[in-house]
């Protein structure tokens, strides 16, 4: 029996361009009340059996949580229909009409209220709620005595507490440290197996894989695909990351066109006199992020995926990077040590090698020219990593040491965690 | 009726409001919920000076005239223009959770309707005072003139709350309009010193028999005219009929233009 069934719901939302909000401006700048409608459900459809779990995921604005609104109806839809048997519970605004001066006892009702409990059905469920919060010793103080923690965890505990036949949730399940989240998805586990419904939007694939039997993918206002959540997440996922790549890109582009035009506005303007500045400049360099003697300087850095040919910053755990640093040389260096250092972005040291510590050799560089490594099977987990690129001297004075260099992401397809994935095999 | 039924069932959640917003109203205050009793008291001193010391209206008991006119009139205007701005004020809740939207104005009307019954043990105690001798059936038809009062001020609340998500001025031009409507209304003088050609413009005014109703109990002591009553009634259920049909259609996209 299927207790949720949406048919072709479309809605739009008017996008205005400069709304006048007041009598005056609308009549005033009536021109200006332009608007654009902007269609972000294109025609939805699906069901949802009793009892089944299911999760929507997909980028931001993909839809997803407007779909959400027009299941509680907190909006209507403009055309399609949405039909829902049963009692209806949204975990949408967590501690809805709390106050501040009155006591989690008081709150709990007024919380509770709005869901639509009537107050004997509070009453038969206030010990649960309270023994659910863990806040036995605190009940009858103030809320505004309570560390936003505790706030959660009351507010929750009212929410999950309503015995809906369906229980609708929007990114919350963030509340309160490891082990209450423990205890909220046992107790939805808990809630599901006594056959009550829930549909979970969330941009953390693991919560839907631990609770779900279904995913739908929402991509711009349609369903992209569903089935159950293994084997939609690893497609997502990769959807996700090479859309990273392709925001990067056209940052990058962006980025090189701007030096660009500063260069030649800066070309133009100056004349003959800041030549010899610049030439001087080049001589030593000292920016924040880079130092070195400036015998040669590192012009350009690329990453690319194995094949070599196609340009990226963003790869899948395990996959292989080809780091490529082309150089400028100024004078002769002698004994020259290449090195790269891998960071993560929040500092930590991942890796380090030059060519000194590989025991290779020292070479002379007179002219322009490349150095390439190739980083096979890179194990880190996902997140944003930074290159540090340095070309030395024999004896380790830095000739461009260049800190924070160049930015790449790893996303990944499974959800282990740590720093690095460490190859391995089960045995039971 | 479908939507009568839903209101009905959040019924709790009207009551969890109004007390909320009772308790918290005076919450840090040193005097707390005395000042439900001062306020109206202070009023009735202020204009006891104005009205019998400096300007003189040859209106016997002048200060109880006005204020059982004036202390109805209060609940009535603080219900249409402090809940025209409801839904706006509770917008975080129309946003995010589901609910009959006509909860929030009633449970505003009510918690305004409370206080003015608060208000009224100080006209009692006024009444009493005043050696004024009430009409039993009068002092029994109050809670029906009451009743009237409150059914008319939630449907006007209904469609200025409604309105005003679309069209914020309202808050403001309510603010005038209510004003005029005080004057227009006879909480100042008897309605006998109304001219002829412009009791046509009072007998649409749906606060006449209302404010008139109260003053025949509290003032004159007498029992008020079944026409009076009836007139009050049925203007009553009009409002509050057009206040839902307004509300029913502008609430589906509150949470859109909000």
């Amino acid at each position: 029996m299927s207790v949720i069934s949406i048919k072709d719901i479309e809605k739009k939302f008017k996008v205005y361009y400069d709304k006048g909000q007041t009598f005056k401006e609308r009549l005033l700048f009536r021109n200006r009340n332009h608007y654009e409608e902007r269609l972000v459900l294109k025609g939805i459809s699906f069901q949802v059996e009793k009892g089944q779990a299911i999760g929507l995921i997909g980028e931001n604005g993909s839809g997803k949580s407007t779909l959400l609104k027009l299941m509680t109806r907190i909006m209507y839809p403009d055309k399609g229909s949405i039909e829902i048997k049963g009692r209806v519970s949204s975990l949408i605004e967590l501690g809805a009409g709390f106050h501040p001066d009155m006591s989690g006892r008081e709150n709990i009702y007024t919380n509770a209220s709005i869901f639509g409990l009537t107050k004997k059905e509070v009453d038969s469920r206030i010990k649960d709620i309270i023994e659910f919060s863990e806040l036995e010793e605190f009940i009858d103080n103030p809320v505004r005595t309570y560390s936003s923690g505790m706030y959660m965890r009351l507010a929750f505990s009212v929410a999950i507490n309503v015995d809906a036949d369906i229980l609708l949730i929007d990114e919350i399940l963030a509340v309160g440290d490891v082990n209450f989240q423990a205890k909220c998805f046992n107790k939805l586990r808990e809630i599901k197996s006594k056959g009550t419904t829930i549909v979970i939007v969330s941009h953390s694939l693991g919560q839907i894989e631990q609770i779900c039997d279904r995913t739908i993918w929402i991509q711009d206002g349609l369903i992209k695909a569903e089935g159950s959540p293994r084997t939609i997440h690893p497609e997502y996922m990769d959807f996700m990351g090479q859309k990273r790549q392709e925001i990067i890109d056209r940052q990058e582009s962006k980025k090189e066109k701007r030096a660009e035009q500063k260069n030649e506005t800066e070309n133009n303007h100056n004349s003959v006199e800041t030549i010899s500045l610049k030439e001087s400049k080049k001589a030593v360099i000292s920016e924040s992020k880079r130092w070195g003697n400036g015998k040669a300087r590192i012009s350009k850095i690329e990453t690319f995926g194995v094949d070599d040919k196609t340009k990226k910053n963003v790869f899948k755990t395990g996959e292989s990077i080809k780091l490529r640093v082309d150089y400028i040389v100024k004078e002769k260096i002698i004994g020259t040590v290449f090195g790269i250092a891998v960071y993560r972005s929040d500092g930590l040291h991942c890796y380090g090698v030059n060519t000194k510590i590989d025991k290779l050799n020292e070479v002379d560089i007179i002219n322009d020219g490349t150095f390439e490594i190739l980083l096979e099977n890179v194990n880190l987990l996902p997140g944003e990593y930074i290159f540090d690129i340095a070309i030395e001297c024999g004896d380790g004075i830095p000739v461009d040491y260049y800190r924070e260099a160049h930015t790449f992401q790893i996303y990944s397809t499974t959800n282990d965690v740590g720093i690095v994935r460490i190859q391995h095999k089960w045995s039971y | 009726m479908e939507t009568i039924k839903e209101i009905y069932n959040y019924r709790h959640m009207i009551y969890s409001l109004v007390r909320r917003d009772l308790r918290g109203r005076y919450k840090a205050s040193v005097l707390g919920f005395l000042w439900t009793f001062i306020n109206p008291l202070l009023q009735l001193v202020v204009y006891t000076i104005v009205f019998s010391v400096i300007l003189k209206s040859g209106i016997d008991k002048y200060y109880l005239f006005l204020f059982v006119a004036l202390v109805p009139w209060i609940f009535f205007q603080a219900s249409i223009s402090g809940g025209s701005s409801s839904i706006i004020a509770q917008q975080d809740l129309v946003k995010k959770i589901y609910f009959p939207r006509e909860v929030i104005p009633i449970s505003y009307v009510t918690s305004c309707f409370v206080n003015m019954l608060f208000s009224f043990i100080i006209i009692f105690i006024v009444v009493a005072l005043s050696g004024v001798k009430l009409n039993f059936i009068g002092v029994l038809c109050l809670p029906i003139i009451m009743i009237v009062e409150y059914i008319m001020a939630i449907g006007f609340a209904l469609i200025a709350s409604a309105v005003t998500v679309y069209f914020r001025d309202l808050e403001h031009i309510l603010g005038i309009v209510t004003m005029a409507w005080m004057y227009l209304t006879p909480i100042m003088y008897p309605i006998d010193m109304v001219p002829e050609n412009l009791r046509k413009v009072f007998a649409i005014n749906p606060m006449v028999p209302i404010i008139n109703a109260y003053r025949d109990v509290l003032y004159y002591g007498q029992i008020p005219h079944l026409n009076t009553l009836l007139n009050g009634f049925v203007l009553g259920i009009i409002s509050l009929l057009v206040g839902v049909l307004v509300f029913g259609k502008l609430k589906r996209h509150f949470a859109e233009e909000l």
